[in-house]
């Protein structure tokens, strides 16, 4: 009953506010693509540069957004922050996407049920929280291969998704019906591959990208992640702990840039019903 | 039923089976030997001796993990389920409010901006509002202080950052992930095509509600009971290194930084332990709920 709802087009947000929600998180994602292309432009002061103004300045006309402690500009320090967590996230994000969303649609065209049994070590995988996961995985290697450890740790995900999403096209109506009209099954597996990258893949690749800039920005902040001078959004937000009660700017311009970005991501991720995470 | 209870114990059994391994596979993976063979030996007795209960010593301490991890893990488990109880609370109301009407189903989205901010900045902006906005003072005692002897000497301040601040981040976090999956079943539910056919049977809509709908989403939100301990566990990590809470959480950290492979491998099995059960449990009465309403 479930699924003959949602097929029918069940759903909470009318079509074209669907499409609202998703054309707005494409765009704020090209925007922030715009800016992290040009962050040596938008910023004014070189990454990591101190001193250039007194600590601790509130936000105003000589700097728009203050400085910090060290009398970093802010400003410049969360685009170049940006910068990196956009990187970064996107690289975890493709990782999970190829390794994941790929891995689970080929699995399920492998033979004697090789899929499904890689499907439930995926499921046991996954009763591990991802956070947890990328920590192993960043204290098994260094915190330099923490990006490469996030797209990992939000695989399993992934993959289950794309497994269930595969199994049903591979089981639905159209697919016997091909096979017992004589369609050859490398053709049927264009169709299929075709149709999971317009109705899957990129509703995965915008959840993983949320997932993984969210993930990566913990890491830092819990000292797992981007390793300095190279300071993302989370190690940047780690760093104004100690002055953010008397200089709310320090941190609230890089959480606000980090919320921003995570939010694009899953409004670009908006699918057929509607789901936005 | 028999069956599905006997599914869902060979399920369980096998989803522990498999942690073990792949908890054995990590530790063994930490320090490998050389050669493929040695590597499968070792993989294997780990294994053997996890099974058992024995997931080796602490590097740090050198007491036994699973026993170093036990003594940790109440704390965590006391502030997962205080933050349970706050997102059941919260998450369940705001879960139907959103998917009521049509008005408030468009809102939903909105919700989004909430639940897209990280956990460790919840508890951030909390402990702002808390010191500059409610003037509250920073604790100086640690949390072996308990909630009770807080409350006896007046300490709001205390009660309030030791055991109310963290409980409501981690509430924050379960509560974004409940209401999403009760907004989701209840869509699914609302949609669902045998409403009008009960609607010209006669059947008023409260009843339908009540009969048909209800179960189905209390039985989705069951099925979903996994991801909101996934979601509750991810934030006890952030809160008790934020807060500095003693609990299993936090020791997951020290651990993993120090290369306490045998701690690691403990603090994960608990929670492992902990979402599988959770997961089966929850798959187990949404089957016992969907037979009683096919009944």
């Amino acid at each position: 009953m479930s699924g003959v709802a949602a097929r029918t087009g069940s759903s909470r947000h009318p079509r074209m506010f669907r499409t609202i929600i998703g054309t707005a998180g494409i765009a704020g994602l090209g925007l922030i693509a715009v800016v992290v292309a040009l962050n040596n432009v938008v910023a004014r002061v070189s990454a990591g540069a101190v001193h250039v103004a007194p600590p601790l300045l509130a936000p105003g006309a000589g700097f728009v957004l203050g400085t910090d402690a060290l009398g970093r500009d802010v400003m410049s320090e969360t685009v170049h922050a940006l910068a990196v967590s956009f990187s970064s996230a996107a690289l975890a994000a493709a990782i999970a996407v190829f390794v994941g969303a790929f891995a689970g649609f080929a699995a399920v065209r492998m033979p004697l049920r090789l899929g499904e049994f890689v499907r439930a070590v995926s499921g046991v995988v996954r009763t591990v929280p991802a956070l947890l996961l990328a920590v192993v995985l960043v204290a098994l290697s260094a915190r330099d291969f923490s990006t490469i450890a996030v797209g990992l740790a939000i695989c399993p995900a992934i993959f289950n998704r794309s497994f269930d999403s595969a199994m049903r096209l591979a089981r639905s109506r159209h697919a016997v019906y091909a096979r017992a009209s004589g369609i050859p099954g490398l053709t049927l597996l264009r169709r299929d591959l075709v149709y999971e990258l317009r109705r899957n893949f990129l509703y995965v690749a915008g959840r993983a990208l949320a997932a993984a800039a969210t993930i990566l920005a913990t890491l830092s902040f819990l000292g797992f992640g981007a390793v300095p001078p190279h300071r993302d959004l989370g190690l940047m937000i780690a760093q104004a702990r100690d002055s953010y009660l008397s200089a709310w700017w320090c941190a609230f311009f890089p959480a606000l840039a980090l919320v921003v970005f995570v939010l694009c991501a899953r409004f670009a991720a908006t699918d057929d019903n509607g789901d936005v995470s | 039923m028999w069956r599905i209870w006997l599914r869902g114990a060979a399920e369980f059994l096998g989803s522990i089976a498999g942690a073990i391994l792949l908890l054995s596979l990590l530790v063994v993976a930490a320090q490998p030997p050389h050669g493929i063979w040695p590597f499968a030996t070792n993989v294997l007795e780990q294994f053997l001796r996890a099974v058992a209960g024995d997931f080796g010593r602490s590097t740090a301490t050198g007491a036994p993990a699973m026993i170093v991890a036990w003594k940790a893990f109440p704390a965590t488990a006391q502030l997962m389920a205080s933050g349970a109880v706050l997102a059941l609370l919260i998450g369940i109301p705001l879960g139907f409010l959103l998917s009521a009407g049509r008005t408030l189903r468009a809102a939903a989205p909105l919700l989004q901006i909430v639940t897209a901010i990280p956990v460790f900045l919840i508890a951030l902006a909390l402990i702002w509002i808390a010191l500059r906005s409610f003037h509250m003072a920073a604790p100086l005692h640690s949390r072996n202080t308990s909630l009770a002897s807080l409350l006896n000497r007046g300490d709001w301040s205390g009660a309030w950052f030791l055991y109310l601040l963290p409980a409501l981040t981690v509430g924050a976090a379960g509560a974004a992930r409940l209401q999403l999956s009760l907004q989701r079943a209840a869509d699914i539910a609302w949609a669902a095509p045998y409403r009008s056919g009960l609607r010209m049977m006669g059947l008023g809509l409260f009843d339908i509600n009540l009969r048909f709908a209800l179960p189905e989403i209390v039985a989705a939100m069951l099925r979903d009971l996994r991801a909101f301990v996934l979601a509750l566990i991810s934030a006890a990590v952030i809160v008790e290194w934020i807060f500095q809470i003693g609990g299993a959480a936090a020791l997951f950290l020290k651990a993993a930084a120090s290369h306490d492979w045998s701690v690691v491998s403990a603090i994960l099995f608990l929670f492992a332990l902990l979402v599988i059960a959770v997961g089966f449990l929850g798959d187990v009465f949404a089957s016992l709920i969907l037979s009683e309403e096919a009944r």
